[in-house]
């Protein structure tokens, strides 16, 4: 049996904040500027009491509601977040609970960011391929919005909230859909892109939530997310092309043979420099997030979503997704595209 | 690049009038030297010296010049 990337829901939360609406609060960063650098719009934001949970219910009821496949199919639960409900228990298992997704399944959460996709797909892969699962509901949830100061706009122009729901199902087929994977690991960089205070760490004291303004104009405390912008941008540049070229080796490809590229939608300018440095054509590089932002591991199952509504690709196109940020943590995957359920062209 | 190139780009990126950045100016001193311009100098040294600088590095220069020595200019 093979792993299949079946079907992709996604849900936003309802309440957006536009870069209008961010340039008005932050009047030295006008629209046009925010725009250019970032490609975003409008990002949306979870309610107040509106948790990671909420979200991916809300993304899977509509996978199970689009009729690609029935609650009580589903073996095994994969939860990507980093804004788990609780330290525990396991917000899989909450889920489970919530959708009446049979008690012989199994549930887990994992803790990634941008990178998460890819290693959720890595391990749906190989749940399947070792007989473990036949029906993976692999969900990613964030609500980073939760984590950002409101005077730090360098944070706040680009994240924005929401969960993706995909289908990992097992299909019979005598060669691998999906596949193969390069990750990448270095926690030397993890200080780039950190809520220093509320783990067991450093926990949350009257100080750590005290705001100060810093160097660089923006406020945060640390109960707050930081994100040093210039290094995380190094690292990508540093490590993708590599990345990239590592897989291509792996799976025996050229450039050319890739018929699509899904890379996390970080911001815009830097997804720009990276498709020239790589030299992928405009028309192969999928662009999602004007209307969403930046969604930490939920980015690329939406791009994925909107590609396949947009391009209809034919079956048997091959597909390569790359992930990277928070940790520093990375990975890459090929995908052989078999039509996503409710799509054009499946 | 000649250096007279280099100033002309890294003015731009600064947001600059044409013509005012010299290479002997303070980095410290210029107003558009904050983490979107060095996010902008990160990726025309990539572009223009096929170079990844680290932000950190930045902290060792001191001037215009100093910068256009460790994107790789012969200043």
């Amino acid at each position: 049996m093979q792993a299949a990337l079946s079907a992709i829901e996604y849900y936003l939360p309802e309440r957006t904040i536009s870069t209008e609406g961010l340039s008005a609060e932050f009047p030295e960063w006008s629209v046009d500027k925010i725009d250019a650098k970032t490609g975003i719009r409008e990002r949306h934001i979870a309610a107040s009491g509106e948790c990671a949970s909420d979200m991916a219910v809300a993304a899977a009821r509509k996978l199970f509601e689009s009729g690609a496949c029935r609650s009580d199919q589903i073996d095994y639960i994969l939860l990507c977040t980093q804004s788990p409900d609780y330290f525990l228990p396991t917000t899989a298992c909450l889920i489970q609970d919530r959708l009446g997704i049979p008690k012989t399944a199994g549930a887990l959460d994992f803790n990634l960011g941008c990178s998460g996709y890819i290693y959720g797909l890595g391990l749906a892969q190989g749940l399947i391929a070792s007989g473990q699962a036949t029906k993976i509901l692999l969900l990613t949830a964030e609500t980073y919005s939760k984590f950002l100061n409101p005077g730090d706009r360098s944070v706040r122009t680009i994240f924005g909230d929401a969960a993706a729901a995909t289908l990992v199902s097992a299909i019979d087929s005598p060669d691998p859909l999906i596949g193969p994977f390069i990750y990448g690991t270095d926690g030397s960089g993890g200080p780039n892109l950190i809520v220093p205070a509320g783990g067991v760490r450093c926990p949350r004291t009257a100080e750590t939530g005290v705001a100060v303004e810093e160097a660089d104009g923006n406020r945060r405390s640390r109960n707050d997310l930081f994100m040093n912008g210039a290094e995380i941008f190094s690292f990508t540049i540093e490590v993708i092309p590599q990345t990239v070229d590592g897989l291509l080796r792996k799976a025996g490809l050229s450039l050319e043979d890739v018929d699509l590229f899904v890379f996390h939608q970080a911001n815009k300018y830097m997804l720009d420099h990276l498709r020239k440095r790589l030299r992928i054509p405009r028309e192969k590089f999928q662009t999602t997030m004007s209307h969403c932002g930046n969604t930490v591991s939920s980015t690329i199952p939406i791009a994925l979503k909107h590609a396949a509504v947009e391009r209809t690709p034919r079956r048997g196109s091959r597909v390569m997704l790359v992930g990277f940020g928070v940790g520093y943590s990375w990975g890459a995957a090929m995908v052989r595209w078999s039509g996503l359920y409710g799509c054009p062209g499946e | 690049m000649t250096m007279e190139e280099f100033l002309d780009q890294f003015g731009e990126l600064l947001e600059m009038p044409a013509g005012s950045l010299r290479a002997e100016d303070e980095l410290s001193e210029l107003e558009g030297w904050n983490s979107m311009a060095m996010v902008g100098f990160i990726a025309f040294v990539d572009e223009q010296f096929e170079k990844t600088l680290s932000p950190r590095l930045f902290a060792k220069c001191s001037t215009v010049a100093d910068l256009a020595r460790l994107a790789g200019l012969n200043a």
